[in-house]
């Protein structure tokens, strides 16, 4: 497994869009957090632009911020990943060199898995050293206070960049592929779940959609108009930790057997 | 036994690219499989290299004695070379070596043998087409395989071109490797190979060593003012397996070597005057489009 993530490593490592998607994500998830110095002070009842800094809400600020982050940078990233492959006909040399289709599968989401894993690690940093340095007094319980966010934060990660590659799998061209899962995240799924699913239906499940679920793993921190939703609605805005865990979960895993059965029986 | 096929198919919808095809490839064989474009070639490629699913029969490679995956043990390169555009050739076979788990390829050596030593940090896509299928062959090489499968290896290329990869793949050939050459040039796999399978439409239609399907049979062109006691006269010399009248006069099949001065000699001692007399090898073409025709 190591080494087919090496592989993959040797293929990216020198390929300017990836040095520029990873470039853009260390210098962006702190810097906009930073940001919001500049902001005169958040809509009430925050108030105050503390809260984007200290323990432990830094960990939601900041990680929404990265959920951005990685829907465009990463996601983009596991995108052509796959479609450049298909240009550049080197994933059926990989399999003419040597490569089972196992092989390629595993090479493929194990770097996703890898690459996740590193923008979380960064992610934590980031975290850790801006609210070390805004927090008056520092309790260990508060700064962990809600550590599972860590954990979706690189569940995140790795499910847009999952859901990327299965677009570049079954796509194949590297414009429209890309197009697509932009399309589909921003426009796409919001139409489904707004103007046609609670137009029939003003159901929670409405939330229970693949990229909306991965989104609200580390929902927007927009109480007000959450709880203005929930009054009028009846129910939240945003899925629960649990519930976006668990339909993230099962929707990836779906993705990852649509494209291991796709690549098993493709002709590359 | 390197490569055995047995009744193997591909179908694309109702398009039959190869059908029931029997191949037998032993080592140390240099075998061609010569045939038009769109014969089917490269579909049974990458059906051997795995690419390809097929639709029935089976293949076989080293006999089922290399594991699952025997193609970390072949070297190859099917149609186009293909690399990623933004790494340097070393850095390219750095990944197929990755690939094929060698711990410490002798990517050097390899450049080295095609000829692009030099230019081994330099971007694959400054290339010129002729390093690029060079590279290709080189990135083939890695790992010293016992079996190298070229397609179409000298497509594309210049003159020069042309002659630096035949003599790259001679003096493979002369390590002593088994190599699988595709190629739609007939005159290619007659200098190159030492069996051939000649390939129309996916069917097999002669396969052996390359003398005994494709034979460079001597003919003899000749003409008389009387055409008729021409006629006549020819029957009575020997050593011919066929005559052919033609607009000049009569071709005839040598089956063994017969100088022109005879028959001429002959000729006039029967009192006919030969006005066309002309010795020539039969063309590889015309006798590739003879038997590409039959069937």
């Amino acid at each position: 497994m190591f080494k087919l993530i090496y592989t993959e490593w040797l293929k990216w490592n020198k390929q300017l869009i990836f040095r520029i998607v990873c470039a853009f994500y260390l210098i962006l998830l702190p810097s906009v957090l930073m940001l919001g110095k500049k902001l005169p002070e958040l809509p009430p009842p925050i108030g105050t632009t503390e809260v984007m800094f200290i323990f432990p809400t830094v960990w939601t600020y900041l990680g929404y911020i990265g959920n951005w982050l990685c829907f465009f940078f990463f996601g983009f990233f596991a995108v052509i990943s796959i479609t450049l492959e298909f240009n550049n006909r080197t994933l059926r040399q990989n399999i003419i060199t040597g490569w089972s289709r196992q092989d390629v599968f595993l090479a493929k989401f194990g770097s996703i898995a890898a690459l996740s894993l590193l923008a979380t690690i960064y992610y934590v940093l980031c975290a850790l050293v801006i609210g070390y340095t805004h927090t008056d007094v520092v309790y260990l319980s508060k700064v962990f206070q809600e550590g599972d966010i860590i954990f979706r934060y690189w569940l995140m990660s790795f499910s847009y960049m999952t859901f990327g590659l299965l677009i570049g799998f079954l796509i194949r061209r590297t414009v429209i592929a890309v197009f697509i899962y932009l399309i589909y995240i921003m426009i796409l799924e919001p139409v489904l779940r707004w103007g046609v699913h609670r137009y029939f239906w003003e159901h929670p499940s409405m939330h229970f959609y693949p990229m909306n679920a991965t989104e609200d793993l580390i929902p927007a921190p927009l109480s007000p108009i959450a709880e203005e939703f929930a009054e009028k609605a009846g129910f939240d805005l945003f899925m629960s930790p649990f519930e976006a865990i668990i339909t993230t979960l099962i929707y990836t895993t779906v993705f990852i057997f649509i494209v291991n059965s796709h690549l098993k029986k493709a002709d590359l | 036994m390197i490569l055995q096929t047995k009744q193997l198919t591909k179908e694309f919808g109702p398009l039959r690219a190869v059908e029931r095809l029997n191949l037998e490839i032993e080592k140390g064989m240099v075998f061609g499989m010569l045939g038009p474009n769109g014969s089917g070639k490269t579909t049974t490629l990458g059906m051997v290299l795995g690419i390809i699913h097929p639709s029935a029969g089976s293949f076989e490679w080293f006999g089922g004695q290399r594991g699952s995956n025997p193609r970390r043990f072949l070297g190859a390169l099917l149609e186009t070379p293909n690399f990623y555009p933004y790494l340097s050739a070393e850095d390219n076979l750095k990944i197929v070596a990755q690939i094929k788990r060698i711990d410490k390829p002798d990517i050097d050596r390899a450049l080295e043998i095609v000829n692009l030593l030099q230019r081994k940090k330099s971007k694959f896509k400054t290339y010129s087409l002729g390093m690029k299928q060079r590279l290709a062959i080189a990135s083939a090489m890695i790992g010293d395989p016992e079996v190298l499968i070229f397609d179409e290896p000298t497509n594309g290329l210049d003159p020069q071109g042309i002659a630096e990869v035949r003599e790259t793949i001679l003096q493979i050939a002369q390590m002593g490797k088994t190599i699988i050459m595709a190629s739609h040039i007939l005159d290619e796999v007659e200098k190159i190979c030492s069996h051939v399978a000649i390939i129309k439409n996916g069917r097999l239609l002669a396969t052996g060593p390359v003398g005994a399907i494709i034979n460079d049979d001597i003919l003899i062109e000749i003409g008389a003012e009387d055409k008729a006691q021409l006629q006549g006269f020819l029957p009575t010399l020997t050593g011919f397996s066929k005559i052919e009248e033609t607009d000049f006069g009569f071709l005839l099949y040598l089956q063994s070597e017969l100088p022109t001065s005879s028959i001429n000699r002959a000729a006039f001692e029967n009192g006919i005057i030969i006005n066309h007399l002309r010795r020539r090898q039969k063309s590889l073409e015309a006798e590739f489009l003879e038997i590409t025709n039959q069937n």
